[in-house]
């Protein structure tokens, strides 16, 4: 298996054979529901951290015991996953006020029944300010080091800025490699598929870090061989928040508009920015996290619009597309501005509202299609 | 120079046969359950229409529709949105926002000064507005379309019907029918809610005029009515069958894909 090959499989299912491995060693894992958590801080607890996904639910019909239909269907999906036990794999459980879905998901992960495997599961939700600014800087380095201590009385360990410094140097290094690949994209053939970038970004979070880096590198140096993809007929930036099922972009790349890049947050938002490997590890992992490319559930809508507006020069994009999970507020908003901008700037752009699970696929190959033509017929 | 456009749609399929820039056949039909059979039937009607008796006479032929991409003799499938609008802008080239009502969803196009499709918005969630909700409606007033259409035209005063949703104005309709309210009245009513749906629409797009309708509910002059009084300006028709608009729009896309390659060609 080439390790391209190998970097495609664990967006398919929920967990794969380098957690089970992991498992196997008694290594524990911890799920996370959001790009604001850091995984460094997992990492330097000796654990695994794990970006959480819904892969594989068909159905929300349990998760809706709790959920409402106003909640939005990949935090109905996750929950219903949750509730039949599929998260099994997971040693605790860390998510934020990213919206009111997720924070209201993780009070039925803390008051529901859900069928957790160990007692007691480790369970916390951080805060996280919305502004970006110092003193947002400075208050969550208090809140990182609250996290650190309490994984330490939670797993008896002890994590030290050694290890902090160390993890953030791993860490980093997964993002470089991740950009490289992302680098590779603005060629004007790229080596790999906007399908195969989300499924290896993807797999960045589903595997041990150093596992991860190992497989990029390799991969990167099997992309210098493979000849890049020519034959489409516009190169697309796709934004938008929760996306996890690679078959969703492959359905716009079969109709011939390439993905190059995106603002995704199983994407550029995930990676983009490094932590300060010299400082004090609480303190610039603080920094790194309020001041990085932000999710439209900060108050920081004017860099995020520069940092779109430089991707689509970088990558030469001639489309934006931007999908939303129905009932999203962050993204209706967000969403909404960037076509504005889009439109001022002469950008082609067009939002697309989604479900969980792919449904009305004729629809929506109709709406990609059309704009499509509408960018060259 | 032949050529044709096939739209396979939800629930018709039409087919235009097209020589050197002029329509010289058309056909519409009913769906069959399977889009391939749908588009062999139109296109065998439209080529006998034209004269012609078989595929392989055709120089290039573009699908579109719901069924454009299992139509087995088509040579490249294009998307109705664009369809729509390259037939309309061909008939009237004064036209800017095209409001195209199928049976499964309803479509507003909205064209620049060159005929480009510079937006286009869709509802295709739900019945809501549809040929299908019409016919619903219809069906539950004892109507045929047609008659649905001129009642509307007849009625005194507008029952509104408040829901949007085609399952709940169903009940509402039934509803009313057992108040004893006039069939004629309740029909406005209906296409009153429609319209309302439609102009919310037309005017995402950013209701340009020229404004047209095309698709089968273009027909249906008790809706336009109620549509015209709404957007408050002229709808204008086009001077083809307004359900054949797509159709005609890929035997352009069609024609011109051919002029392209034989420029290519002899740039070569």
């Amino acid at each position: 298996m080439t390790a391209l090959e190998e970097l495609t499989k664990p967006a398919d299912t929920l967990t794969n054979p380098h957690i089970e491995r992991w498992k196997e060693k008694d290594g524990k894992v911890i799920g996370y529901y959001c790009t604001y958590v850091p995984e460094e801080i997992i990492h330097a607890a000796g654990m695994l951290p794990y970006r959480m996904r819904a892969t594989g639910s068909t159905n929300s019909e349990l998760g809706d015991l709790y959920a409402s239909h106003l909640t939005c269907t990949f935090c109905r999906h996750s929950l219903d996953q949750a509730m039949r036990g599929e998260y099994k794999f997971l040693d605790g459980l860390v998510a934020l006020f990213s919206c009111d879905h997720i924070r209201r998901m993780f009070d039925a992960w803390r008051y529901g029944k859900i069928d957790l495997p160990h007692s007691p599961f480790y369970l916390r939700c951080l805060s996280v300010p919305f502004k970006v600014d110092a003193p947002a800087v400075e208050w969550m380095a208090g809140e990182l080091d609250r996290f650190r201590r309490s994984l330490e009385d939670h797993f008896q360990v002890t994590i030290t800025n050694e290890a902090l410094r160390q993890s953030i140097k791993t860490c980093n290094e997964k993002r470089r490699l991740l950009r490289s690949l992302y680098e590779l994209r603005k060629k004007e053939a790229p080596p790999v598929t906007g399908a195969e970038a989300l499924a290896i970004v993807i797999a960045g979070s589903s595997m041990p870090v150093e596992e991860f880096n190992q497989l990029l590198k390799q991969m990167l140096g099997e992309l210098e061989g493979r000849d890049g993809f020519s034959d489409y007929r516009a190169r697309l930036l796709l934004a938008g928040g929760e996306l996890e099922n690679p078959a969703y972009i492959r359905l716009i790349e079969e109709l011939g508009g390439l993905v190059v890049t995106d603002f995704l947050c199983f994407g550029v938002r995930d990676f983009w920015d490094l932590v300060e490997e010299d400082s004090e590890p609480i303190a610039a992992l603080a920094k790194r996290y309020i001041q990085r490319v932000s999710c439209p559930r900060m108050i920081d809508h004017p860099r995020r619009d520069k940092f779109v507006r430089d991707l689509v020069k970088e990558f030469k994009v001639d489309g934006v597309i931007i999908q939303r999970l129905k009932f999203c507020d962050n993204w209706g908003c967000e969403g909404t501005m960037t076509q504005w901008e889009a439109k001022k700037d002469g950008i082609p752009c067009m939002m697309l509202e989604r479900e969980y699970l792919m449904s009305a696929v004729g629809q929506m190959r109709t709406r990609v299609q059309a704009f499509l033509e509408t960018i060259r017929r | 120079m032949i050529v044709a456009g096939c739209d396979v749609g939800s629930t018709t399929g039409k087919a235009v046969i097209m020589k050197d820039h002029t329509i010289a056949a058309y056909t519409i039909m009913e769906c069959k359950p399977r889009p391939e059979e749908t588009a062999r039937i139109a296109i065998n009607e439209a080529m006998e229409k034209a004269g012609l008796s078989s595929v392989e006479e055709l120089d290039y032929i573009v699908g579109t529709g719901y069924g454009r991409l299992k139509i087995p003799f088509a040579n490249d499938n294009i998307s109705e949105i664009t369809c729509h609008g390259v037939g309309a802008y061909w008939l009237r080239n004064s036209v800017r926002t095209i409001i195209d009502i199928g049976g499964q969803d309803l479509k507003v196009i909205g064209l620049d000064d060159s005929g480009r499709v510079a937006e286009f918005v869709m509802n295709d969630k739900c019945a809501a507005g549809t040929g299908r909700f019409l016919e619903n409606m219809a069906r539950v007033l004892g109507l045929t379309l047609e008659e649905l259409s001129t009642i509307s035209l007849k009625a005194t005063k507008t029952t509104a019907i408040s829901s949007q949703c085609s399952v709940f104005a169903e009940s509402e309709v039934i509803t009313l029918l057992n108040l004893g309210e006039e069939i004629g009245n309740i029909a406005k009513g209906i296409h009153e809610s429609i319209a309302s749906r439609l102009s919310t629409l037309v005017r995402r797009v950013g209701a340009r005029k020229d404004i047209t309708i095309a698709g089968g509910c273009a027909k249906n002059a008790g809706l336009i009515d109620v549509l015209e009084k709404k957007l408050d300006t002229d709808i204008i028709r086009l001077p083809e069958d307004p359900q054949i608009i797509g159709a005609i729009g890929a035997a352009l896309l069609a024609t011109e894909k051919l002029e392209r390659s034989a420029s290519l060609k002899s740039a070569k």
